[in-house]
């Protein structure tokens, strides 16, 4: 009995710091927004908090710049994650490939996912420059007039998305790298022995036992591209017109430049909660188990 | 379980694969184009930018990192201040990490399947949800603009990745080996500082690069936490680079600063990439 309860004691002095920090950072800072959501607190409250009841629920509902937000973040998140994956899929099976140079051509392609969003984000703006950057460059011989890029808001969130799939297909590709390690080789050669070709071999075995890490993969670039940020701030600023701001840009603005901290509490709570939704669905509808082909 | 190195598919062996050579061209362009462009922009001169090929031949100049090293702050000021909180962040997400993800391993059941769960949503959780509750916990406690203080919003951020990875490398270690510790007279914190930890070097080493990168990037809530420029990390400071109008034909100066701000990361990936990619791998097939 006393060693049972040494060991719960000991249990709960490794585990214990880890899950306060946990906690602190992530409940209550949560708990402490949806508390905020029902208060004001801007430049007419003298930046002090006064509840209002659902005042900023009901400002939310009606809000269309948030909704115009939410759309274009949305959208943003599906075509990135869908290329992201589509390229780190294939990205994936080349590098698991055996030929010379592998672990070099590798570590290259870590890169553009390990540099800070913001330094690279810089970078893309300069790329996409109007009419001296070398996509223009290019443009501009062929054709003799130039594009502008960042300038014109149909293709500026192109643009987003070009500079967000170059810094995270490497992360993508490293993870589902990581599950293509984990695929009997037999299985392919058996099917080898049945006279089945590469296509084959992708869609009976490849795919189906890549399906847990795609579903993680997914989920994960999922919540993260809803929360973009850093990129848009620097690439775009959320222009043209805010045609490229996010969600997240929006709760931003709205702390940070407008003082109207009980709304952009409000606008992040309503961020989380289209994240659930989304996460809960996407988990409802894909999650099977993989299924071996015979 | 690691995975077995022999697991390939089946390829068409011998170097003769045009297709094959094609694609990974294809990929390194893709992936370092960018990147060389910043470098190649870094060191023209402003005219020579505008000027397209015709001028190649002339206008190379390392004036643009001499501006961003004389600017007030000179920029090594910013990759100090990231070295600085990456350092301090990566020692307290391990301090913090190392015993609960024993304790989780160890103890297994339900509990850990509950609590795995949980970590794995709080590591896909986007940071920038977090900045406003961090930002009036910084002016209530008086933490804004101190460095060693964003180190704790950091490595709360960074701890459900590095205890899932951690976790995950526990799991390799035989328990016989901790139980013949245990028979010597071994205490707990004995096992962990001379037979667990040891063993564990690789996992914890790329715990330990990820956690710095993540620290390294991260951008909102340092933006938020620092306002005095002299202590701003690197994200931050790109960004207000980016606002900026202190340059008067900027991209020059833009460029050698990615470049800078590029250097350090290149060498810590190029260095840590068995270990990261080790790591990773490990931790997503637990996962």
């Amino acid at each position: 009995m006393g060693e049972r309860r040494r060991s719960l004691l000991v249990g709960v002095a490794l585990i214990g710091p880890a899950l306060l920090v946990l906690l602190l950072v992530f409940l209550w800072l949560m708990a402490s927004y949806l508390w905020l959501s029902f208060h004001a607190q801007n430049l007419f409250t003298d930046l002090q908090p006064v509840p209002v009841g659902m005042l900023n629920w009901r400002r939310l509902v009606l809000d269309a710049r948030f909704w115009q937000d939410a759309a274009q973040t949305l959208r943003f998140a599906l075509v990135s994650v869908s290329m992201e994956l589509g390229l780190g899929l294939a990205m994936a099976l080349l590098l698991n490939q055996r030929w010379r140079g592998r672990g070099l051509v590798r570590s290259l392609t870590l890169l553009p996912w390990a540099l800070p969003t913001t330094v690279m984000a810089l970078g893309w703006r300069w790329i996409f420059n109007d009419p001296s950057g070398p996509i223009n460059g290019v443009i501009g011989g062929l054709t003799g007039s130039t594009v502008p890029f960042l300038a014109s808001p149909s293709l500026a969130w192109l643009a987003v998305v070009l500079a967000d799939v170059w810094k995270t297909t490497p992360f993508v590709a490293l993870l589902l790298l990581a599950g293509l390690q984990m695929i009997p080789a037999d299985l392919y050669e058996a099917l080898a022995l049945e006279g089945g070709n590469a296509r084959q071999a992708l869609l009976r075995i490849t795919l189906p036992l890549l399906r847990p890490y795609l579903l993680l993969v997914l989920l994960f670039r999922l919540a993260q591209a809803l929360g973009v940020f850093d990129l848009i701030v620097v690439l775009t600023g959320g222009g043209p017109a805010s045609s490229t701001e996010s969600v997240a840009g929006y709760a931003y603005l709205n702390a940070m430049r407008f003082l109207d901290f009980g709304y952009s509490a409000t606008v992040m709570i309503g961020m989380f909660a289209v994240l659930l939704l989304l996460g809960g669905v996407l988990l409802l509808v894909l999650r099977r188990p993989a299924r071996f082909q015979p | 379980m690691p995975a077995s190195p022999s697991s390939q598919p089946i390829a068409p062996q011998g170097r003769q694969n045009p297709r094959r050579w094609a694609l990974v061209a294809l990929l390194l362009f893709w992936s370092l184009a960018p990147m060389l462009w910043q470098l190649y922009t870094s060191l023209r001169t402003p005219d020579a930018l505008l000027g397209g090929l015709a001028a190649i031949g002339r206008g190379w100049t390392l004036a643009n990192y001499g501006q961003i090293l004389t600017s007030d702050p000179p920029f090594w000021r910013y990759l100090l201040n990231s070295t600085l909180v990456g350092v301090g962040t990566t020692l307290l997400t391990l301090l913090l990490a190392i015993p609960c993800a024993y304790a989780l391993q160890r103890r297994g059941g339900l509990q850990r399947q509950l609590v795995d769960g949980a970590l794995l949503v709080a590591a896909a959780f986007p940071s920038v949800l977090l900045f406003l509750a961090l930002l009036q916990l910084a002016r209530q406690f008086g933490l804004a603009n101190n460095l060693l203080a964003l180190c704790l919003p950091y490595a709360g951020l960074s701890l459900p990745l590095a205890v899932l990875l951690l976790e995950a490398a526990f799991a390799e270690l035989p328990r016989e080996l901790e139980e013949s510790a245990l028979l010597e007279g071994f205490g707990l914190w004995q096992r962990l500082r001379w037979i667990l930890v040891p063993l564990l070097g690789p996992a914890v080493a790329s715990t330990a690069v990820l956690v710095f990168l993540f620290s390294w990037n991260e951008f909102p809530i340092a933006l938020t936490w620092l306002s005095r420029s002299e202590l701003l990390t690197l994200a931050p400071a790109m960004a207000r680079i980016a606002g900026s109008s202190v340059f008067s034909v900027p991209y020059g100066a833009f460029a050698a600063a990615t470049v800078l701000g590029s250097v350090p990361l290149l060498l810590l990936l190029l260095v840590f990439q068995r270990p990261i990619v080790a790591g990773l791998t490990q931790g997503a097939i637990k996962g």
